[in-house]
């Protein structure tokens, strides 16, 4: 399956020295030491797997492989531009036949020369590598792209040597591994296994160590890919709807509360507040306060110092906010509603006021007096207390209070 | 005239600005960055400072420090978009008189500009808010009960601005004169400046969170 310049193409006396030089070429594209195995591959029509292959356990032949490759290095040349190189087409399986018989015959005579580290040895790491060479021509490009970074290494000069001592220190130690095993000799055979296992070391540790970073690495991307896709649903969802809105709108009251919930919005889910605690009266006002606004799109500036849980008593007075904060948004006339809630260890109050209209709190009219009543009763039936102040011209102000519950 | 100098990194922020405050003062500078901001305030050495607080560079924060160690008694009022405590405190302790966020209307704005110059402070329903917050409870190991704790009058004072009052509501429906309203706002910002409150200096050490 694979020839060495001495053996093969049989030389035709018809061809020049120059000619032959022109024919076989170290390849530029397809190289991982000088590119000679890929030139010799393009020449006779094989993938260069085996010819690499075939250097390799030529050099288990008393390392004749490393020899035939300086010599086929000596004579050929880089493939440069201007260089009219043949290439052949890919070799036909009895092409491919002849190949392999004459590289078996190129390793006979090595061996019947004594050029040999021993049957032990060169047959079965022989059978390895051809096994391996096989499964890498099966082996689809992506995969292989990624078993190869190793070689192609960040500097490229010291990761080409790195590769070559690699792919030497292993396959000499291995040969010495295999034939000092016969005689059972401890020293040799701890010195070729160490030679082996620092050329394994040389040619894959670099490797080893950029899966593990690349797949750190990987792993770190599609976090933030991940974050980043997520951020951009909730913007669409959010911001993005809202411009959209705001460009649609020509009442400037809307635009300013849309801007205004919008903002809100982001704000809380930019900084964490979002998680607004429902069971909370905090939570619960602000989430009241919203609602209002964008209802009758008028700004809620809301204060709340301290918090509580929220029980039924609390809850009343919530409910109670939110109906005084949709009067004042639908009465008063005022430019923005003012909420005030204090939570101290003893009670919780809620002032909601507006510097609208106000009105005169002896003389008003059914509709006013049914929602006076209406907040009234739901505070009296907590133990609670109502108190509104209004005067016409000066606004009005609601004033609600609870006792807490004791724990 | 007041000369007030501004301090913005979001320039269609601060021609909108401008052109509302030269109406009614004199504009002697901008800025739109710490480095900057700090050599133009000392220059033209203004009476008050209109600054943001998140700016590239160290934000606002770092410009009042750098400034009040040339000029002590300069004059800034913190501008932001952000009303997170962590900010409006810090700003605060820096040194700033006042916080406003950029909501507030042309008119308040032109309100609070006039009152920082005139060695008030101004304290927005949320700021008042907060302060009510960071001082409620007790105080588990006052080291300077008189820094670390507001009287019921400020308290009081402080509930009515958080209502949404002006100066001049909280002074009469406290039946006090709104000088004694700014006395009460400007001890309760000195509290907040020099307070050992743990709440306080947590908040003005977790600034850089946001």
């Amino acid at each position: 399956m694979e020839t060495v310049p001495e053996t093969s193409p049989p030389p035709q006396p018809a061809r020049s020295w120059a000619r032959l030089r022109r024919e076989l070429v170290r390849s530029e594209t397809d190289r991982v030491v000088s590119g000679l195995a890929g030139g010799i591959a393009a020449r006779i029509g094989i993938p260069s797997v085996y010819v690499r292959a075939g250097f390799i356990v030529a050099t288990l032949a008393g390392g004749a492989g490393i020899a035939a490759y300086l010599f086929g290095w000596a004579l050929t040349l880089d493939d440069e531009a201007g260089v009219d190189h043949v290439e052949a087409p890919p070799a036909t399986t009895r092409q491919r036949i002849a190949i392999g018989a004459l590289y078996l015959g190129f390793l006979g005579v090595l061996q019947s020369a004594g050029i040999w580290f021993g049957n032990d040895v060169v047959w079965p790491v022989g059978a390895i590598v051809f096994g391996a060479a096989v499964i890498w021509d099966r082996t689809d490009d992506e995969r292989r792209q990624r078993l190869t970074q190793f070689a192609r290494s960040p500097e490229e000069g010291p990761g080409r040597a790195r590769v070559i001592g690699g792919i030497a220190l292993f396959a000499i130690g291995l040969g010495f591994l295999f034939s000092s095993v016969e005689t059972f000799d401890l020293g040799p055979v701890l010195i070729a296994a160490a030679m082996a296992a620092a050329g394994f070391m040389l040619l894959f540790g670099p490797w080893v160590m950029r899966m593990a970073n690349d797949l750190a690495e990987e792993r770190r991307t599609r976090i933030r890919s991940e974050e980043k896709a997520e951020m951009a649903a909730h913007l669409h969802d959010s911001v993005l709807q809202t411009l959209a809105l705001i460009q649609r709108s020509d009442d400037p009251k809307r635009m300013v509360t849309l801007a205004r919930s919008q903002e809100r919005e982001l704000r809380e889910w930019l900084y964490g507040e979002g998680t607004r605690q429902l069971g909370k009266v905090r939570g619960a006002i602000e989430a009241m306060a919203d609602r209002v606004e964008k209802d009758h799109n008028i700004p809620i500036e809301v204060v709340v110092v301290g918090d509580a849980a929220l029980d039924p008593d609390t809850d009343a007075l919530v409910k109670a906010a939110g109906e005084a904060m949709t009067n004042a948004a639908r009465h008063s006339g005022a430019d923005k509603v003012s909420v005030y809630v204090e939570v101290n260890d003893t009670s919780v109050e809620a002032f909601v006021g507006d510097q609208g209209k106000g009105f005169d709190p002896e003389a008003i009219d059914p509709e006013r007096r049914g929602i006076v009543e209406s907040l009234r009763g739901r505070m009296e039936r907590h133990g609670g207390t109502v108190e509104i102040t209004s005067l016409p011209g000066e606004g009005t102000d609601v004033q609600l209070r609870v006792n807490r519950r004791l724990l | 005239m007041t000369s007030v100098y501004l301090v913005d990194d979001h320039e269609l922020f601060l021609t909108g600005v401008r052109t509302e405050l030269q109406q009614h003062f004199d504009v002697v500078g901008v800025s739109g960055d710490v480095d900057d901001a700090i050599a133009g305030i000392r220059r033209a050495d203004p009476d008050v400072v209109l600054i943001d607080v998140h700016m590239p560079g160290g934000g606002g924060v770092s410009v009042i420090d750098n400034v009040i160690e040339t000029h002590p008694e300069m004059v800034f009022l913190a501008l932001s978009v952000s009303d997170a405590p962590e900010d409006v405190i810090a700003m605060i302790r820096a040194g700033a008189r006042g916080y406003v966020t950029k909501s507030i209307s042309p008119t308040e704005l032109v309100d609070a500009v006039k009152r920082v110059g005139a060695g008030d402070a101004v304290f927005s329903p949320r700021l008042a808010g907060f302060v009510l917050d960071a001082f409620a409870g007790a105080v588990p190991k006052p080291t300077d009960p008189e820094l670390d704790q507001l009287t019921p009058r400020e308290r009081e004072v402080l509930r009515q601005i958080a209502r949404g009052f002006t100066y001049k509501q909280v002074a009469s429906r406290l039946s006090i004169s709104i000088k004694t309203v700014e006395t009460h706002v400007s001890a309760v910002l000195r509290k907040l400046q020099l307070s050992s409150r743990h709440e306080l200096a947590r908040w003005a050490s977790d600034r850089r969170i946001v």
